[in-house]
């Protein structure tokens, strides 16, 4: 309990001396101006490195997609399509639902094609992502450590397997802190699919986990209030409400001449903030000033919670300011029906993320904006029911654009039948050490005090993978 | 510029005392500095030098390097390595632990002083310190030491400010204005002790005692992993609840809970407590390796063990022994062990007959009556019906060939019929779609299909969604002889409960009407083809004549075309122009368990199978059995056939009905029934060292039962049971657990422990600041010897008395001069001021306005929750159902904790998800809790109620304001609220329907006693006053 350990020291005396929540704002403005590369607004100040990103879009394909019908071709897959799958390559590892079936090769269900000047080998359902080969960096060699998906969902957001630790996007908030103060720093935005794929997602894969809650990911909703109690009460208008936050800020300001207490001043500020999430929010969810080329190059129906929608949304809220946005997309997990199922995501996905990363692009905002495509494992070579594929851990496939990472490289493989990273394997927490270097930030150095031990989001382990640094 | 936590450190390492002491000055350093590489963890010890050991540390290494020489610094390793110039300095640069001046001076100075070493202080046994007779204790350790550094205490705090503390610290609720001012009057010496005495009486204090204890042992109410669905664990929670209230010494306490299925004879009660080491999460995901669960499984018993009773982090010797404390590997495995007899398997199936594993019913005694006596007549309705089975087995023959040949010329067929108006009572908009083109989804086994088809008579309901709804659908059949009525459930992916209902978790009709010209059809057996039918919902229950039972597909049905299909008693004759009417009544306790698409169809046949898919008028078993000879049959066949024969012949309904209608009351009375997980002991599963944590790897060592080495060795004849694990707990031998209760005692009330970190004494937690009281309470708790009278050993109760009738728990908490110097007030020299927990700034709401029900234990409560929150939840999918009544307002303790969701005002407020053990909540300050305490409509429910009170008070701002903070406001804060209340009247005179939606809000009933922009503008006030910061925080 108690006195909130994480105490804003700049902002305290500076409140203390000015003693009232006016002061906030001309501090908050000031502080941006003086924001630059080397510094940041959270407990990671200055940074550890020149940072080259400031902020993470994370298109979390939830479910596992099939990196063999994504983004690792394996011609000789192919060639072994329906003989057994070599013992080698299997014996004493990990399965899932296919424990104690027999194990034959099953080859890639989809066509891949060159894209780009840079010859990209993507799968031709993705021509829109295969548009943009040029801007993007395929990681072939991921692996991870859990196989079913909520402890694979919580060691990819949290780096461990025991809930309680916070997630990335909370670790990122807590590291630089947010860009605004009229919005999260952290949100979290989710979209069903339509295959019926749809593996449970549970809080605790956006929780501050140890940190403050402040640090938490907010969901925003499409249906119903787009922020938890978002919304004033029924029969409270604007004016009522103001009125109402001002009362409540001036008894609170009362008090804190007595007692001269700076936990009271902070929640003054929190009420202001509430105040200005109230009046942001809505105008951040209104895509009505989007233009129609826009909604039409994403794909996006304002309102319909879908992934197109979401990218969309997810570009407004980087523009605002917010530090890591998270949009979860569900139903990838295709036990059966791989093909169709992939053909189907493939339709979901493919046009808004490559337009999310044109758009930043254009905007200027992508060479410090961090896109992250990708899900919590892989799927299997080997068949499942004869025509899906079973949970898979030891390879699959990530992309990347912007943000400090190479354009138009394709890194690291997997064994010849995609089964296990082979050519620099690339551990989640290689990734996660990575991902905060181009930050700012040293994953070793980024640390919370817990139970003795200094808890980080990569555990022990981790490299920064400076080949994939532009 | 020095932090606040550089301060404290300074403080607590530099204040009193000359000579450097290891476990105060050395240690804490070394632990971050050193241990890491030169520590207990083998694996990760370089140049072979250990430093935590006194003996090791003065060993030369491989190189010859000597790294302490007691008394000479300059020739001690340690000593010049840590002054090293460049790359030669330890801690090395890369390892980001730089020492400071200060620090290798310490160092240096300790070494020079000889490098005395000390046991861990927590390692060592507890020693009762003297004191002097008399004043409480607790005091003489708190002034002594602010008496060494020239900081007076504080005074008493103030009446007010005293009794609304120790209120909401022993009760979690704030006192009445008139136990205010019952407490200012009374001017006996002994006043505050008799307001100690009433709070720790009551059964709130046992509430508020259970909310901190429920977080160690990471009580919840649902299994956490995957479906995170609910499993039945409340009963433990009221075992807790009257562990608290009865005072039952911790000794028992803790025996019980870990092995209460062990204690001979056990009780009841005592196998009810042994839930707790089933409260782990669980998972029944498809596709998991039990091996890999069962170690998650045993690991999270180690973790909660270990931090609850040893304060220590043995979890982390999972994958390699203790970096810092002299934990091994082995100490994990062999703690695991202890374990290994609790009947579990990997997959834990969170549906049917073996869901959750060993349970325990508790059925109260006239349960257990009434059970009994419904089994028998249940025993004699089935041999009533057996018997009369045997009596028409003769007749079976004919009935198959006459059932196929009926089937086969199409007489069982459905026919869906075409509604001519659809109604519904409580304002859903209901839509006919007789003969146009729609869309459709399907979920069917893990796939979800899209396709357009006829709508084929089917209804829509959409817009306004209520709680429950009555849909009156009118059709014309035509010329027919009519016997049975199916409703057809369609789903839809947009529909969140379980794709049928528009809400909750299950699709509910309570009764099922028929009318045919204003005279009702009676039904005699009904029958639906979902395929995991709860006993609770059998379809007699749609006919019963009950509208509180009712005919559902709840969780888990996996027929993509779900049916009810209703007997009729006589065949239903219809002419060409008459006109039929269904009722389709959903009155259950679920909310929004109203069905969004349906179809109703009627067959003419005898006994059409619930099916609405042409040609599955019998079910496909039976129908392929009927066309194999009898003598060729397989059981199966056998049992499909006779089963069917039951149901679909004209002379057993009344039997069957029979056994139908005692089945349905068996389920509900059994549903009535608590069920608790328990432990279960089993021959012992054998337990390995898993190398690295890797479940996959056998190599490691198989270990027995087992303490932590270095802290004994049980002496049990054979293998240590967790009884034996329990009695060494709560042993002299163990040094920990007493000092581990009393440090997170001590944060209840001060709000952080005499050692900081409550989750680890070890080396890397801190040093206690006081650390002779830290074992004065230890010693206390375990034997009392102050004012013992009535106490008993391992008093819970009498160490909580001891601290709050303490002068230093007494002390006002106003800032002090001294703050600067003590910025964190970790001496104590005044009381702490900090944000009440989740559960309580509910309470504080709910009990301010009058909302509150206090019952007592019980099955958790459902609070409102925003819609929507549970969707990315599946298996199934589903909607939230909040409680009704009473239970909306019960105490936040009573909260269902949903793990992987936990209700999001209690989350904001940072409740933990009790996902694993909690034993330290953090206190956050966000503006996500502003709009929780400003827009949840619990909170605005509570302040409307509120105002309605003030309003009977005469609208006394001054009276509101007490009974919120238990004090009267000063002329500004009235000012500010009565011009709150002004503006806001003017504004509602304005705009009465706003002033209508405000007071309406919530389901407690709306005074009308009073002017509603009255009403509205004094809820705007009563709003404000929920809101201040100083009504959520204890001074």
């Amino acid at each position: 309990m108690k006195p909130s350990p994480e105490i804003d020291i700049r902002r305290r005396s500076f409140l203390r001396q000015g003693a009232s929540g006016l002061g906030l704002l001309a501090l908050n403005s000031l502080m941006a101006r003086a924001q630059g590369i080397t510094t940041s607004h959270g407990v990671v100040n200055p940074l550890h490195f020149p940072a080259k990103a400031r902020r993470v879009i994370f298109l979390y394909q939830a479910g596992g997609p099939s990196h063999l019908e994504t983004f690792d071709w394996k011609p000789k897959l192919a060639e072994m399509h329906g003989k057994p799958m070599p013992p080698s390559f299997t014996k004493g590892q990990q399965i899932a639902q296919l424990q104690g079936r027999p194990l034959i090769c099953y080859g890639p269900q989809l066509k891949f094609q060159r894209f780009g000047k840079c010859g990209a080998e993507i799968c031709e359902h993705f021509p829109n992502i295969g548009g943009i080969a040029d801007e993007i960096c395929i990681l072939r060699s991921m692996w991870t450590e859990q196989i079913n998906h909520d402890p694979a969902h919580t060691v990819m957001n949290t780096g461990s397997i025991i809930a309680g630790r916070p997630s990335m996007g909370s670790w990122v908030f807590y590291g630089l802190g947010a860009e605004t103060e009229n919005l999260p720093g952290f949100v979290v935005l989710l979209s069903q699919g339509t295959g019926g794929q749809m593996q449970p997602i549970a809080s605790r894969q956006w929780s501050a986990g140890i940190l403050p809650s402040k640090f938490q990911g907010v969901k925003m909703n499409s249906a119903g209030d787009p922020v938890l109690y978002i919304r004033n009460p029924r029969g409270v208008n604007d004016a009522i409400q103001k009125d109402s936050i001002d009362s409540i800020n001036a008894l609170n300001e009362a008090e804190y001449k007595t007692l001269q207490d700076p936990e009271i001043l902070t929640r003054v500020s929190q009420y202001e903030m509430a105040f200005r999430m109230q009046a942001s929010v809505p105008d951040l969810m209104d895509m009505s000033k989007e233009p129609a080329s826009v909604l039409e190059r994403y794909g996006a129906h304002p309102g319909d919670g879908s992934f197109a929608s979401n990218c969309l949304l997810a570009r407004r809220l980087a523009e605002r300011g917010v530090r890591f946005i998270q949009l979860y997309h569900r139903d990838w997990d295709h036990h059966a029906k791989v093909k169709s199922g992939v053909e189907y995501k493939a339709r979901e996905v493919d046009r808004p993320t490559a337009a999310l990363i044109g758009d930043l692009k254009e905007r200027g905002m992508l060479d410090d904006t961090i896109v992250i495509w990708g899900g919590e494992f892989g799927r299997t070579p080997m068949s499942q029911g004869g025509d899906g594929r079973d949970h898979h851990i030891k390879g699959f496939s990530f992309m990347v654009a912007g943000g400090g990472f190479k354009r138009g490289l394709t890194y690291g493989t997997t064994d010849e039948l995609g089964y296990a990273a082979e050519e620099n394997p690339m551990s989640v927490h290689d990734f996660h050490a990575t991902m905060l270097y181009l930050l700012g930030i040293d994953h070793k150095r980024l640390v919370k005090k817990y139970q003795g031990l200094d808890v980080r989001l990569t555990g022990v382990t981790g490299d920064v993978v400076k080949d994939i640094l532009a | 510029m020095l932090t606040r936590a550089m301060l404290s450190a300074l403080l607590l390492t530099t204040l009193g005392g000359a000579e450097v002491r290891f476990n105060r000055d050395i240690r804490p350093i070394m632990a971050e500095t050193c241990f890491r590489c030169h520590g207990p963890d083998k694996s990760s010890r370089m140049a072979g030098m250990r430093l935590d050991i006194r003996d090791e540390a003065l060993k030369p290494t491989a190189r010859g390097t000597v790294p302490i020489v007691p008394g000479d610094p300059d020739k001690s390793g340690i000593i010049q390595r840590i002054f090293a110039p460049g790359a030669r300095v330890m801690p090395p640069p890369y390892a980001h632990k730089e020492l400071t001046e200060k620090q290798k001076a310490t160092i240096r100075q300790w070494v020079a002083e000889g490098a005395k070493y000390e046991g861990h202080w927590a390692y060592q046994s507890v020693l009762r310190p003297a004191v002097p007779v008399g004043a409480n204790p607790i005091d003489y350790f708190i002034r002594e030491r602010l008496a060494r550094e020239g900081m007076p205490p504080s005074p008493e705090a103030d009446r007010r400010t005293l009794i609304r503390r120790v209120s909401l610290d022993l009760t979690g609720i704030p006192p009445t204005s008139e136990e205010v001012a019952a407490f200012l009057k009374d001017a006996s010496p002994n006043a505050y002790e008799k307001v100690v005495d009433r709070l720790m009486a009551s059964p709130r204090y046992a509430e508020q005692q259970a909310m901190h204890w429920l977080d160690d042992v990471r009580y919840a109410d649902t299994c956490g992993f995957h479906g995170d669905n609910a499993f039945p664990a409340w009963p433990y929670r009221d075992y807790v609840l009257h562990a608290f209230r009865d005072n039952k010494p911790f000794d028992e306490f803790t025996r019980e809970q870990l092995a209460g299925d062990l204690i001979p004879n056990a009780t009841r009660e005592q196998k009810v407590a042994s839930a707790f080491n089933r409260l782990n999460r669980t998972s029944a995901e498809g596709g998991l390796q039990p091996k890999e669960y069962l170690a998650k499984y045993g690991a999270d018993r180690v973790r909660t063990v270990s931090a609850v009773w040893l304060g220590s982090t043995l979890g982390c010797a999972e994958c390699h022994d203790h970096k810092f404390d002299p934990f091994t590997s082995r100490d994990f495995y062999s703690m695991k062990a202890f374990f290994a007899d609790i009947k579990e398997t990997g997959l834990v199936p969170d549906r049917g007959a073996n869901a959750w594993g060993s349970l325990l019913p508790l059925p109260s005694p006239e349960q257990d009556a009434k059970l009994k006596a419904l089994q028998r007549q249940l025993e004699t309705a089935r041999a009533q019906l057996a018997e009369k089975m045997s009596s028409l087995e003769p007749a079976r023959a004919a009935w198959e060939k006459q059932l196929l040949a009926r089937y086969e010329a199409g007489e069982l067929a459905w026919k869906n019929q075409r509604p001519l108006t659809a109604k519904s009572a409580n304002g859903a908009v209901l839509t006919i779609h007789n003969d146009d083109e729609l869309n459709f989804t399907s979920y069917d086994g893990g796939d979800l299909s899209a396709f357009r088809a006829k709508a084929d008579g089917l209804v829509i309901a959409s817009g306004p969604n209520p709680d429950n709804e009555t849909y009156t659908v009118t059709f014309r059949p035509g010329e027919g002889t009519w016997r049975e009525l199916g409703i057809e459930l369609v789903q839809d992916e947009s529909l969140p409960g379980i794709r049928l209902a528009r809400g909750a978790d299950r699709a509910v009709i309570s009764e099922l009407e028929l009318d045919s010209g204003g005279r009702p059809v009676p039904f005699r057996s009904g029958m639906a083809n979902v395929s995991n039918q709860a006993p609770e919902h059998l379809p007699v229950a749609a006919f019963d004549g009950d509208p509180k039972t009712g005919w559902a597909v709840n969780t888990y049905n996996e027929v993509p075309r779900v049916m009810l299909a209703l007997r009729m008693k006589e065949p239903l004759r219809t002419q060409a122009g008459d006109v039929l009417t269904v009722r389709i009544r959903q009155d259950s306790d679920y909310r929004r368990a109203t069905i969004g698409r349906f179809r109703i169809a009627l067959s003419s046949g005898e006994y059409a199978w619930p099916n609405p898919e042409k040609g599955k008028e019998i079910p496909d078993a039976v129908r392929k059995a009927l066309n194999v000879p009898e003598d060729q049959r397989t059981e199966a066949q056998k049992k499909a056939v006779e089963a069917h024969y039951q149901w679909a012949n004209d002379d057993a309904w009344a039997e069957v009905d029979r056994v139908a209608r005692l089945e349905l009351a068996e389920a509900l009375l059994e549903q009535q029934i608590p069920r608790v997980v328990v432990s279960e002991s089993v021959e012992p599963r054998e337990t390995r060292i898993l190398p690295r944590g890797n479940f996959l790897d056998d190599t490691g060592d198989v270990v027995a039962p087992a303490i932590p080495a270095f802290l004994g060795k049980l002496d049990t004849p054979g293998r240590a049971t967790r009884l034996d694990l329990a009695n060494w707990l709560i042993s002299p031998a163990n040094p920990l657990t007493a000092r581990v209760y009393a440090n997170r005692l001590w944060r209840q009330f001060f709000g952080t422990g005499i050692s900081k970190v409550l989750d680890d004494v070890g080396s890397q937690g801190e040093w206690p600041t006081h650390p002779e009281l830290l074992d004065w309470m230890a010693a206390e708790f375990m034997h009392p010897e102050y004012q013992p009278a009535g106490t008993h050993p391992w008093d819970m109760k009498h160490l909580v008395r001891t601290i709050v009738t303490s002068a230093t728990y007494r002390q006002a908490s106003l800032p002090l001069p001294s703050d600067e110097k003590d910025p964190e007030n970790r001496l104590l020299a005044r009381q702490n001021r900090y944000r009440v927990d989740a559960e309580v700034v509910r309470d504080i709401a709910l009990s301010v306005s009058g909302l509150i029900v206090e019952k007592f234990g019980g099955p958790s409560a459902k609070p409102y929750q925003p819609d929507g929150y549970l969707a990315t939840l599946n298996f199934p999918k589903r909607e939230y159902s909040a409680s009704h009544g009473e239970d909306l307002y019960r105490r936040g303790v009573y909260t269902f904790w949903q793990r992987s969701f936990l209700h999001p005002s209690l989350l904001t407020f940072d409740a933990p998800t009790r996902e694993e053990c909690t034993v330290n909540r953090v206190n956050s300050n966000t503006p996500l809790q502003a709009l929780v305490l400003l827009n949840d409509p619990i909170y605005v429910e509570a302040a409307r109620v509120f105002a309605a009170r003030i309003l009977q008070h005469g609208g006394s701002i001054d009276w509101a304001f007490e009974r919120a903070v238990s004090r009267p406001p000063t002329p500004e804060e009235r000012r500010i609220l009565t011009g709150l209340r002004d503006r806001t009247l003017t504004r509602f005179q304005r705009d009465p329907s706003a002033a209508q939606q405000l007071i309406g809000e919530g389901e407690a009933p709306v005074s009308h006693a009073f002017p509603p922009e009255e009403l509205a503008s004094m809820t705007t006030v009563a709003r404000a006053i929920l809101n201040m910061h100083e009504t959520i925080t204890r001074n």
